[in-house]
């Protein structure tokens, strides 16, 4: 199939009302979901996955990514005016954003939030456009060896940016590896730790343990401090951002679009780091270097360039791999699964007119995010002014719908309250639940294709070490421990 | 809570759970045909490797508990002892008997209705200063999303033994 022909089957599926106005519905979401602090991005994600079920596959993903964009963005609010970061992502940007804000000037440190995020979001959409097609192709070289060696590098990799302390991201990956374990085995189909329970013969739903996992503990940790979240929002006052301080940030812009579009297609990284990387970089080489941290309008605008041009490009990896990028795409994963649409490289082979009516829909994403981004700024007040301690009974009720909803099985609501407690007490103890998910999603996929090696090869391991894919892969995996030693031994040092 | 006592505390319970996996978990809950020839092939193969690294994980908490500058505590860590004293734990555990009651009612009295009381329990528990909110929120929001998922997503809700809707 031509390039005119897949994008003209693309089209077909995109270009009608309901396509555009669910892209447009789901920004509207995750800006709202980004912009309440405890709420997150991630979670908007979660709470909106079971509305899909019964859309059209292209709809329901549309508007899945449209609440990831959004909520990416919509984190930067209450950054700026509340200094609560809305998303992890947006933690860089109280650095420059909320001292702004209290010198009256949180119109124009948001408007730069804005601009910055539609730029990075626009650059960060034609670098998946560009790379992810070429990418599937070299992709339809792999078989399970190649694989297995990528799904490893994508766990280690996890593994190794998943918090302050890599023991207990790798113990949070462990246990999500573990978890997946459960259910009939993969080639003999008998029982692995499934207590003769028919219900999780299956293995465990996945939307039950990613709601669990994300959402519930939010709502204990209401419970056990209702007042955590009370905080004082600051008023936008009368500065906008201008062409000038656009023009003037331009340069950070585009480096911290591509920092982010570099970083968002390593599977695991995500956002966080991509922003905090951009702003050191914009702080290195910019002329107000002195400024950085007191209220810089570059600042603000590397900050949130780093962190919306990861959206993208963590997408990469999910389409062309069928690897997640990151925690959120984790669940996008989910609405593909649940619409029978297995993401990788075939996807550009037999559902080739989803994935360009996908770059259709992103393409578009950025002119909306403009639109919804500047309705939002001025609308926070009210977003701000939802009671937390109504809306979290709100959210657990509609956990209990949408989970209820993936199989019509009131186990999985059993699941998801059992993961809830799991979770909090894993945010309790430091130990950062973005592992586990993608460790849970990864796992069978691991254990599956180093199986599927072994008989292949009839149980020679060197199999796994078959060609120059299956090195580049070790060898990535090998400089990923290193550096991951490296630093966490340079982290020891100042300490001793 | 310092980075020692925590690690202490998840190595120790790490190290046990990875015993208890390789000793009692997957030999009685794991099962293999009695014919697969090569262990790496067996069902037994990946828990067991897992149940491995998990101890080594644990052990490596254990050591990392006792590095230097291990015992300073985390700059964001709330105060051990709570303004509250007992009544945050009496509201987890409360909040924990709604989620028990919750399984307990969703076949009995169907979805809307366990939904509608665990939202008013929750926003109550919650000490919400809005009630009269709170109450019309517990009835709206579970009859929308029930007019959803049943007559828009076409999912069968249960409806219990009492008061069934349209």
């Amino acid at each position: 199939m031509s390039l005119m022909d897949s994008l003209a089957a693309g089209l077909s599926l995109v270009g009608n009302v309901e396509a555009f106005f669910m892209l447009f519905c789901g920004l509207v979401i995750g800006v709202i979901g980004g912009a309440i602090p405890g709420l997150s991005a991630t979670m908007a994600v979660a709470l909106t996955l079971p509305f899909t079920f019964s859309m059209a596959p292209i709809n329901g993903i549309l508007l899945l990514l449209g609440v990831y964009k959004g909520g990416i963005f919509g984190g930067s609010i209450p950054a700026i005016l509340i200094k609560t970061p809305g998303t992890p992502a947006s933690s860089a940007t109280i650095l420059d954003g909320h001292p702004m804000a209290e010198r009256g000037e949180a119109g124009r440190a948001l408007g730069m939030a804005l601009y910055a995020s539609c730029t990075a979001d626009a650059v960060s959409n034609l670098s998946l456009i560009l790379f992810a097609g070429w990418l599937a192709s070299f992709a339809l070289n792999f078989g399970p060896p190649e694989f297995f060696a990528l799904i490893l590098f994508s766990l280690t990799i996890i593994a190794g940016v998943s918090g302050e302390s890599l023991l207990r991201g790798a113990l949070s990956a462990l246990a999500g590896l573990l978890l997946a374990t459960v259910g009939l085995d993969l080639v003999y189909g008998t029982n692995r730790f499934t207590f003769g329970d028919p219900n999780m013969m299956g293995g465990l739903n996945f939307i039950a343990v990613l709601i669990g996992l994300f959402a519930i503990p939010e709502i204990i940790a209401m419970a056990w401090n209702p007042v955590a979240h009370l905080g004082r929002t600051r008023a936008l006052g009368k500065s906008k951002c201008t062409l000038a301080d656009y023009l003037g940030s331009f340069k950070s812009i585009i480096r911290g679009s591509m920092i982010g579009v570099f970083l968002g297609s390593i599977p695991g990284i995500g956002a966080a780091p991509s922003a905090f990387l951009s702003y050191s970089e914009a702080r290195r080489t910019s002329k107000n270097k002195a400024n950085f941290g007191k209220g810089e309008i570059e600042g603000v605008a590397a900050s949130e360039a780093g962190n919306n041009g990861v959206a993208g490009a963590t997408l990469i990896p999910l389409l062309a791999l069928g690897v997640p990028g990151d925690v959120i795409t984790a669940i996008i994963i989910g609405a593909f699964m649940v619409h029978g649409l297995q993401p990788g490289p075939m996807m550009f082979i037999l559902n080739v007119d989803i994935i360009y009516g996908l770059f259709i829909g992103l393409i578009v994403s950025s002119v909306f995010l403009l639109l919804v981004g500047s309705v939002a700024i001025r609308g926070f007040k009210f977003v701000a002014d939802v009671p937390k301690r109504i809306l979290m009974p709100g959210v657990l009720v509609l956990c209990i719908y949408g989970v209820y909803a993936v199989n019509n099985n009131i186990f999985d609501v059993g699941v998801m309250f059992v993961m809830g407690w799991v979770g909090y007490i894993m945010m309790r103890n430091r130990i950062p639940a973005a592992p586990f998910l993608i460790a849970f999603i990864l796992g069978p996929l691991l254990e599956d294709n180093f199986r599927q090696s072994m008989l292949m090869s009839g149980s020679d391991p060197l199999i796994l070490f078959r060609g120059p894919i299956t090195w580049f892969f070790w060898l990535l995996t090998a400089i990923t421990v290193f550096a991951i030693t490296r630093s966490t031994l340079r982290k020891r040092v100042p300490l001793s | 809570m310092s980075e020692k006592s925590l690690h202490l505390r998840l190595g120790i319970f790490t190290s046990l759970f990875a015993l208890f996996l390789v000793l009692f978990a997957i030999p009685t809950f794991v099962f293999a045909p009695s014919n697969v020839g090569n262990i790496i092939l067996s069902p037994l193969f990946w828990p067991y490797v897992l149940a491995g690294l998990t101890g080594v994980i644990g052990l490596g908490l254990l050591a990392s508990a006792f590095k230097p500058g291990a015992n300073v505590p985390f700059e964001d860590e709330e105060g051990t002892a709570h303004p509250e004293r007992a009544a945050p734990w009496l509201r987890l555990a409360a909040l924990g008997v709604i989620m028990v009651l919750v399984m307990f009612g969703l076949p009995r009295l169907g979805m809307v209705w366990t939904a509608m009381l665990a939202f008013a329990a929750c926003a109550f528990l919650f000490r919400t200063r809005h009630p009269i909110v709170a109450l019309v929120c517990a009835v709206i929001v579970p009859l929308l999303l029930y007019a959803f998922f049943a007559h828009v997503a076409g999912v069968a809700i249960p409806q219990g033994n009492f008061v069934r809707l349209p």
